[in-house]
């Protein structure tokens, strides 16, 4: 004869697996349709994703519309950088073709935080033979410029060295690069178009000790 | 634009990512191993009690199963805050497939707490039972629900209890080592991590985590039992501390283990944690960690060994040494999950961490997380009464 208290546990470790087992049950109502066609993903994502609208244009989008900035931006350094990266997004200012608004315009502090993305020495990801970075303060105290001068004043956005060349011009003066008289420069490598040359510093030594003390 | 200028150079070197600067894995996935640790260590006290029958552990065994269930019950609370879509977890246990780490926890944290709620009610029906004859109304009911609506105390009912308990202890040990063993093997299966990728990570886990859950038993008892004018049962204490020396020396020589054979193999990424530990965690892991932490630790439980020290001063010791393997071991969590995070991939460069107070995973938050399982423990001993004062009959 079960004694009641058996008879309440065994309700207890019974109960226990039924809902186990329902959970089980709930569970294969729940996984979506499509799971696990191609793999342990809802197949119908794939899908959903391409039929996404597209948000980015490409600068061959931006520059039809805007020859002025076109002229400027393939001729300098910054000629493989995405319109989009900095202005926005294509789908922000068309749609079907017609504008439907004006991207903002980055000015003073919003755009040396701008450069600053890919310019700060901070970010060591790149080599410095594939971008230039620079220290802020300390650049533009090098420069001998105001601390509140903004990265344009002296860099076109779109073609970074083109004013720099222009004051070379007119002032017979070598501000950068190879025999520079104002900063001191290591090597020079010129860009593929000849426009323009860019600086670049030694190599940093990896991992030193040195560099936690 | 001043803040640029003063991180740069110093303390991020060489070639950094732009993705490896920020530390994604921050406080909250420390926590996370740390309190499931707790969880286990506590649980291994009274496993050692209720199944291995040793039975100094006594005093502390109930405590530990509470202890045990208040930190399982907030154990995933790092994770969900962690996460920006808390609630997409669910996504993740309905579609478990061998590939996902993550969702064979999910399963695993669910069975563990499962078997230790059932424990805790076993262990506590005969306190549930005379509790609930004098409970009217509503907490009638409660401690009928509690006591599954037995109020059988005969001897016959309780060996049955008893059986049950030793079946469900012995079914939680392993349950228990899976679910640490567990968080381990999560970080050792991330491959791409160098420092995290390693067989041993699981077992080092695992005896760190019955570490940190015996010192906290031993601090936790010895705190409770002193502010609330109970005596100290020295028996009990001894054990305690004898079972930590044992498991302390182990997780430490598999720590120092992981360190040399990777020093000595000079495998593949050897030079990066190299770099790694003699630069971003030099203070954290061989000063905090080794030094601090491990090896004045060992010396007081060399002490504690072989010199008869007065049984006051031995519980002073104890509660001291269990604090500092506590931080020893959150120490290690934090060198583990932060310190795995200061190496680019590009192999070439560390980054650094700045806990921040007013953060998603800031200090602040990290002390609210770590205060709610004190809260609930609280609240269960309320329910459960930590200790067992009268020397009732029956097999608990």
């Amino acid at each position: 004869m079960i004694s009641k208290h058996a008879l309440r546990i065994i309700i207890v470790f019974s109960s226990i697996a039924i809902m186990a087992g329902a959970g089980l049950v709930i569970k294969l109502f729940l996984i979506p349709d499509s799971f696990g066609v191609y793999g342990a993903y809802r197949a119908d994502a794939i899908e959903e994703e391409a039929n996404r609208a597209i948000r980015h244009g490409t600068n061959k989008s931006c520059l039809s519309c805007h020859p002025y900035e076109a002229s400027i931006h393939l001729k300098g350094l910054h000629k493989t950088i995405s319109c989009e990266f900095c202005h926005g997004t294509f789908a922000d200012h068309i749609d079907n073709g017609k504008k439907i608004a004006s991207l903002p315009v980055k000015k003073g502090d919003d755009i040396t935080t701008l450069c600053l993305r890919c310019h700060n020495t901070e970010i060591k990801a790149r080599s410095s033979v594939v971008i230039k970075t620079v220290a802020m303060p300390d650049h533009l105290r090098k420069q001998k410029v105001k601390e509140t001068h903004s990265c344009n004043q002296c860099h076109h956005v779109h073609a970074p060295l083109k004013h720099i060349r222009e004051a070379e011009r007119i002032s017979g003066l070598k501000i950068s690069g190879k025999g520079a008289n104002l900063t001191g420069a290591n090597y020079t490598l010129f860009s593929p178009d000849g426009n323009e040359n860019i600086i670049l510093t030694p190599p940093t030594i990896p991992y030193s000790k040195e560099v936690y003390k | 634009m001043q803040g640029f200028h003063e991180g740069a150079g110093m303390l991020i070197s060489n070639f950094v990512l732009p993705n490896d600067l920020h530390v994604h894995w921050s406080m909250m996935i420390v926590l996370y191993p740390y309190i499931t640790g707790l969880v286990d260590g506590a649980f291994i006290i009274a496993a050692l009690y209720y199944l291995f029958d040793v039975k100094s552990f006594k005093p502390v065994a109930r405590f530990s199963l509470l202890f045990a269930l208040a930190f399982l019950s907030c154990a995933t609370i790092p994770l969900l805050l962690h996460l920006g879509r808390p609630e997409r977890n669910f996504n993740m246990l309905l579609t478990p497939n061998p590939s996902s780490a993550m969702a064979g926890f999910g399963y695993i944290y669910a069975i563990s707490m499962g078997v230790l709620l059932l424990i805790v009610l076993f262990v506590y029906r005969p306190d549930l039972v005379r509790r609930g004859r004098d409970a009217k109304g509503l907490m009638s009911f409660f401690y009928r629900l509690l006591t599954f609506d037995s109020d059988d105390l005969s001897e016959s009912a309780l060996r049955l209890d008893g059986k049950i308990i030793r079946f469900l202890v012995g079914l939680g040990i392993p349950v228990a080592a899976v679910l640490h063993g567990y968080v381990g093997f999560i970080f050792g299966g991330v491959k791409a991590n160098p420092t995290w990728s390693t067989p041993l990570m699981p077992v080092i886990f695992l005896f760190s985590a019955c570490v940190s859950g015996i010192a906290a038993i031993v601090v936790a008892y010895i705190f409770i039992r002193k502010a609330t004018k109970q005596s100290v049962d020295h028996n009990c204490i001894t054990t305690c501390i004898k079972t930590l020396t044992g498991f302390f020396i182990l997780a430490f020589c598999f720590e120092m283990l992981e360190v040399f054979s990777h020093s000595y193999l000079r495998s593949g990424y050897h030079h990066m944690v190299e770099g790694l530990l003699n630069g971003p965690l030099q203070n954290s892991f061989w000063l905090w960690q080794v030094k601090i932490c491990s090896v004045i630790p060992l010396i007081l439980l060399g002490v504690m060994a072989f010199v008869p020290l007065k049984e006051k001063f031995y519980t002073t010791v104890a509660a001291l040494v269990s604090a500092i393997l506590l931080l020893q071991v959150f120490i290690m969590r934090w060198n583990v999950v932060i310190g795995g995070q200061l190496m680019s991939k590009s192999a070439r460069g560390y980054t650094t961490f700045h806990p921040e107070w007013f953060d998603k995973e800031g200090i602040i938050a990290v002390i609210g997380v770590m205060v709610i399982p004190f809260i609930i423990l609280f609240i269960l001993s309320r329910i459960f009464p930590f200790w067992n004062n009268r020397d009732e009959k029956g097999v608990i």
